[in-house]
């Protein structure tokens, strides 16, 4: 289309001659966003540090008393055959009597000795496994399998524990969504708001647009092209401002000894959301803002 | 839709008009903006192709009603109107930026875009169109020349006079050459001698066939140019001087 360039054209243009209105709606825009970024990178980072407690995260199942190793061994094999077990350790009477004198502390050490063992050390104790979980949602079914095996006795389960991981996590994530939810549909107001202003002072322009013939998509086009623009440069904006403050605080809290997640791994993510969340609202901001004005047909506009 | 001379696209219909089929014509046209009080009432008029006709009375006539009447700015209560073959009662609304085209419309207040120069002002209706940027240049540097501007043309609005601003309005009137202007007291913001020149621009573009309905309440330009007079009083049609348009 011809004069699409020319409306391109006109979009830009308008973006400067409004200066004003446009450092406004691309402030508003990129504290929206910052806050949107801060919202991804936390719930990616808390994410990351549930992921890192859930691999530490292992039960310890236990055979009957009476199995012999050979039973335990087997047991052993068909638990990690078991498809949501992440990672499966063997421990043997001995290291059962090991960590047992670990847990309870060296006074206890003088103790064991005098229990009876036979020709096996801590042969009064089960067959152990250490047993971590790939999908900590399938928890339960898990442990049921595992206690189905034979010669299994019981499991150690920190159920608790468990649990509230995977409620953190949930909590974190819808409350993140919400939060963005939220912020989108203010940016939205906004951006919108600050539209009509400039739009009311551009509403003799609107009219005289149609006394002379052009149809409202000719009219609207530059102003959704200036949404975009303002759109695409708050999120570039944004982009660096996310970075910026991202690599500040990642100093502080990684001197703390607690690690996070590098802001280049979620790079393309927070462009990503910035980008389609500048384009979206830039877009219909300027569509609901116009709208109004494009339904009249040139005398409500009057003011003379 | 088809090209039409300039290769500008315009309605078919606008080019549809028989013989003797008037250009403008109200037919028992009522408009009230609110309770009461009638802007127009029961007018009845025919403008023909080719005419310059005035049309006169006092503020609160009714004359600037019977503009936006025409040009779909507004609607009328009771009555058709008919304009370049146009039925405006039946015209759907995004009909209406076509129908536009069709005529030039220069304002009292000049209407001109602030932030657009002389050249762009003129170049939008062009623009609208989807004219090509070599047809725009020609077209607006000819249309400029015509009311005399050409050297004006990189001027911005405020860095006009009103007479200025107003041969500019002209301008943009003319340049997809339509078949009909309408002017609402075009002279209002204007100084005597311009106002003048601007009618004179008037009545040659009327000579070339376009024709011309200008509203004014300026007595001693209607008495100079002696041409039809439609008088308005209270909305309602007082004299229409048919013999002036015979020459
Ligand atoms: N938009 C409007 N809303 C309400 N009343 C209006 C409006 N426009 C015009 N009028 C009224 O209609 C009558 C005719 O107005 P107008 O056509 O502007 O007269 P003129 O142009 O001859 O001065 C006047 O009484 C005016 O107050
Ligand atoms: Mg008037």
């Amino acid at each position: 289309m011809r004069s699409f360039r020319y409306l391109v054209k006109e979009g830009f243009k308008n973006v400067w001659s409004n200066r004003l209105m446009s450092v406004a709606s691309i402030g508003v825009l990129v504290a929206v966003m910052v806050l949107i970024g801060a919202a991804i990178l936390l719930s990616v980072n808390v994410d990351m540090m549930l992921n890192t407690l859930q691999e530490q995260n292992v039960v310890m199942v236990y055979t009957v008393d009476k199995a012999t190793e050979a039973q335990a061994r087997e047991a052993f094999s068909k638990v990690q055959k078991i498809s949501n077990v992440a990672s499966a350790e063997f421990v043997t009477q001995e290291d059962g009597v090991k960590s047992l004198i670990n847990d309870m502390g060296d006074q206890y050490k003088e103790l064991f000795e005098f229990v009876d063992d036979g020709d096996q050390k801590g042969s009064w104790l089960p067959f152990g496994m250490r047993v971590s979980f790939k999908d900590l949602k399938k928890f339960d079914e898990t442990i049921s399998e595992i206690k189905k095996i034979e010669n299994i006795d019981h499991v150690n389960d920190q159920r608790e524990l468990t649990a509230k991981i995977v409620n953190i996590r949930n909590l974190v994530n819808s409350a993140g969504l919400i939060i963005i939810g939220l912020l989108f549909i203010t940016a939205l107001v906004i951006i919108a708001n600050t539209i009509k202003i400039t739009m009311h002072t551009r509403k003799l322009e609107i009219s005289i647009m149609k006394a002379v013939g052009a149809t409202n998509h000719f009219i609207r086009t530059p102003f959704v092209i200036e949404g975009i623009l303002l759109g695409l440069i708050s999120a570039i904006i944004s982009t660096l401002a996310t970075y910026g403050l991202y690599t500040v605080v990642a100093n502080k809290v990684t001197s703390m000894s607690v690690s996070v997640v590098p802001f280049m791994s979620v790079l393309w993510i927070v462009i990503g959301v910035f980008l389609v969340l500048g384009v979206i609202t830039g877009c219909i901001g300027s569509i609901i803002s116009i709208g109004k004005y494009l339904r009249k047909e040139g005398s409500e506009f009057r003011a003379f | 839709m088809h090209k039409g001379k300039q290769g500008i696209i315009i309605r078919k219909e606008a080019f549809e008009l028989e013989m003797g089929q008037p250009v403008i014509e109200f037919d028992g046209v009522t408009k009230t903006y609110q309770k009461g009080m009638h802007a127009l009432n029961d007018v009845n008029i025919k403008i023909h192709k080719g005419e310059f006709v005035f049309v006169v009375g006092r503020s609160g006539a009714g004359k600037s009603t019977f503009i936006k009447l025409i040009m779909r700015e507004e609607t009328p209560n009771t009555g058709d109107i008919y304009v370049n073959g146009y039925n405006l009662s039946k015209m759907r609304r995004r009909d209406i930026p076509y129908f536009r085209r069709s005529m030039g419309i220069v304002f009292q207040d000049f209407r001109l875009i602030p932030t657009m120069n002389v050249f762009d002002n003129v170049a939008f209706s062009l623009r609208v169109v989807g004219a090509s940027n070599r047809e725009i240049k020609r077209r607006v540097a000819q249309v400029l020349s015509m009311v005399d501007l050409g050297s004006r043309a990189r001027a911005y609005p405020r860095e006009l006079s009103g007479g200025e601003q107003q041969r500019v309005g002209l301008a943009r009137a003319l340049i997809n050459n339509p078949a009909l202007i309408i002017a609402d007291e075009p002279t209002g913001n204007v100084d005597p001698n311009m106002s003048y020149e601007i009618v004179e621009l008037l009545t040659e573009i009327n000579r070339r066939g376009t024709t011309v309905v200008m509203v004014t309440h300026e007595h001693q330009l209607v008495r100079d140019f002696n041409r039809r007079v439609i008088m308005l009083e209270n909305g309602r049609v007082v004299a229409d001087n048919l013999e002036g348009a015979m020459e």
